[in-house]
């Protein structure tokens, strides 16, 4: 991989990637520097770049629609979706990466080819499952509807960092004597626990972005962020300041997640593909 | 312990007879614990997605109105939704926006790959920016670029103060160009993605190709485009199937940006579902359309299961 590159086309190419980087971003910075404008600021021409970084935007998205509830829905959506997603996957992954069987490969496959169908295929049986089971507008439904279409992703995530494990030493603890749950809780999720976390992460970003089930299967009292935010597509340019306050506080998390973990970041949203 | 029962363990895997995966890891036809471990997996599955589809291809075949019913009408649903004009114009409106976002995604992605092939200072950095478009939702991209294109707010504003007053640049606002910005949203979110898959496509290339290519004087940009990008299939591949599932699902960024307006320009079928699963309360209709959506996608999965079943035989005789 040592290919030179004379250091005047370094510095070029870097000044490039700023710009480049600086356009594709813009879009993110502008929401975020307009939610702490005034609406008349928001909509000025020419368009203010500083902001009189006013907070009222916050507070009056907060005291109209109660928008901490919208973010409470987001986070227990998220983040319960994801831990029960890894209580099923952990041992599926591990069945698959240390003990795979010659239909192995086609289970997987398969798992992944159910991402690819379009939802509003189920979305009917789905909708008449919740109605009738009182799921329909609850946290807990779209808890576990969550938790189901994001499960084969965190299969094959977790697959992928549990077949990089050495089996060794699973064999090794197995000789010891260590009994099948043992083997699990005390060698193999010590171990894990980088896949396990950056799978974590990547799935409480999918389960907070996720548009569809929670749009149509809510209707106010347990929407989470994203659902709130898509009732206010039509804004007339008169609420965007407003509008950039809840946009601003719904990728908040992401934005401070995604710096924290940039590596992990890179991988999962690739699905393994980069490591 | 371990040293006296580590060799009789060790050989059992390579008398079965696959040779395929890595070394050590056993390989037998059925295991507890694979078993164990997949079920909980496979039954949700299959409850999940293979009941629900059987269901809604079934009431497609019905005529269900606001409630799904059982009341058989043949294939009258499916004469009636290809008469559909809206039907059809949300098939080339799919067709269209899943053709160019993925041929403009995948140029443009390998392009910043290879710009950032360069050995750019900072690379993580950059590599985590141009991924931040595809963590955010749908809903806020679409909110975004809804603004971005605004005629009074956006760019087109932005660049007429500047002093170019007929610039104009708002796609959104005019049905025969609502689709390309709904294109560009897309791309937005996507090309960060395509780039990251890319750039690894790039590193696992062989040093060693770059310094043939140099000593046989080929130039930089012949060398990256007709050598090393075909050397990166699966990479490519990758990208593809990535971009591709993305828009058979195209729906949340449309109703975040455009609702399928102005007009019918931005319908796409899974809103001509949720629309007549919802306000215009025929399930039958609605469940109809669901199914022509489903039928690329068993179309791609069944070829390629035609292929692997293919490949195995034809390892099997050899």
């Amino acid at each position: 991989m040592a290919r030179a590159v004379s250091t005047r086309r370094k510095i070029f190419f870097t000044a490039l990637a700023w710009i480049v980087a600086l356009l594709l971003f813009f879009p993110i910075l502008w929401t975020i520097l307009t939610s702490f404008k005034t609406e008349q600021e928001a909509i000025a021409s020419p368009p203010m770049i500083i902001p009189s970084w006013t907070l009222d935007n916050y507070f009056e998205v907060q005291a109209r629609s109660d928008y901490f509830r919208h973010f409470l829905n987001s986070v227990w959506i998220s983040v319960g979706s994801t831990l029960i997603a890894l209580l099923f996957a952990i041992p599926a992954a591990w069945a698959m990466a240390f003990t795979p069987t010659p239909k192995t490969k086609d289970v997987l496959m398969w798992m992944l080819s159910t991402k690819m169908m379009p939802a509003v295929g189920v979305l009917v049986p789905m909708y008449l499952i919740f109605r009738d089971t009182g799921l329909l507008d609850t946290v807990w439904g779209l808890t576990m509807i969550l938790t189901l279409i994001n499960l084969p992703i965190v299969i094959w995530m977790l697959y992928t960092y549990f077949r990089e494990i050495p089996v060794d030493i699973l064999e090794a603890a197995r000789m010891d004597g260590a009994i099948l749950w043992k083997e699990l809780v005390y060698v193999l999720v010590p171990m894990a626990v980088p896949g396990i976390a950056s799978t974590l992460l990547l799935n409480i970003i999918l389960a907070w972005n996720e548009a569809f089930w929670t749009i149509n299967l809510t209707a106010s009292k347990a929407a989470p962020l994203t659902a709130f935010i898509s009732s206010f597509s039509s804004p007339q340019g008169l609420f965007w300041a407003k509008l950039s306050a809840a946009s601003t506080l719904a990728i908040a998390p992401i934005l401070v997640l995604g710096w924290l973990s940039q590596k992990q970041l890179v991988r999962g949203l690739t699905f393994g593909a980069v490591k | 312990m371990t040293q006296i029962a580590e060799p009789g363990e060790r050989a059992a895997p390579g008398f079965a007879g696959t040779a395929a995966g890595r070394k050590p890891r056993t390989r037998r036809k059925f295991n507890i614990q694979s078993i164990l471990g997949t079920t909980p997996m496979i039954a949700t599955a299959i409850g999940v997605f293979v009941i629900c589809i059987i269901f809604s291809i079934i009431w497609s075949f019905t005529s269900s109105k606001l409630f799904p019913n059982f009341n058989f009408v043949g294939l009258s649903q499916y004469e009636r939704l290809w008469r559909t004009d809206r039907w059809i114009i949300s098939v080339q409106n799919v067709f269209v926006y899943g053709v160019l976002s993925m041929i403009v995604g995948m140029v443009f992605g390998y392009l910043l790959a290879v710009f950032m092939d360069q050995r750019i200072r900072q690379e993580d950095l950059f590599r985590s920016i141009f991924l931040y478009p595809f963590a955010m939702s749908l809903v806020v991209t679409g909110l975004v670029w809804q603004w971005m294109f605004d005629p009074n707010l956006g760019i087109q504003s932005a660049v007429r103060q500047l002093g170019w007053t007929s610039f104009e640049f708002a796609p959104l606002v005019k049905q025969e160009t609502a689709l390309y910005g709904l294109v560009l949203g897309g791309l937005w979110n996507g090309v960060g993605v395509t780039m990251a898959i890319m750039l690894a496509g790039l590193r696992g290339v062989d040093a060693e190709i770059w310094k043939a290519a140099k000593v046989d004087g080929i130039p930089t940009w012949k060398t990256y485009l007709f050598i090393v990008l075909p050397m990166m299939k699966g990479a490519i591949a990758t990208a593809f199937i990535l971009s591709a599932t993305g828009v058979v699902r195209v729906f949340d960024i449309v109703i975040a940006m455009t609702q399928g307006g102005p007009g019918v320009s931005t319908q796409m079928p899974a809103i001509y579902v949720i629309q007549h699963i919802t306000d215009r309360a025929n399930v039958g209709q609605g469940m109809a359309a669901a199914t022509m959506m489903l039928v690329p996608v068993m179309v791609i999965i069944s070829l390629q299961y035609l292929f692997q079943w293919n490949a195995k035989r034809k390892a099997a005789r050899t």
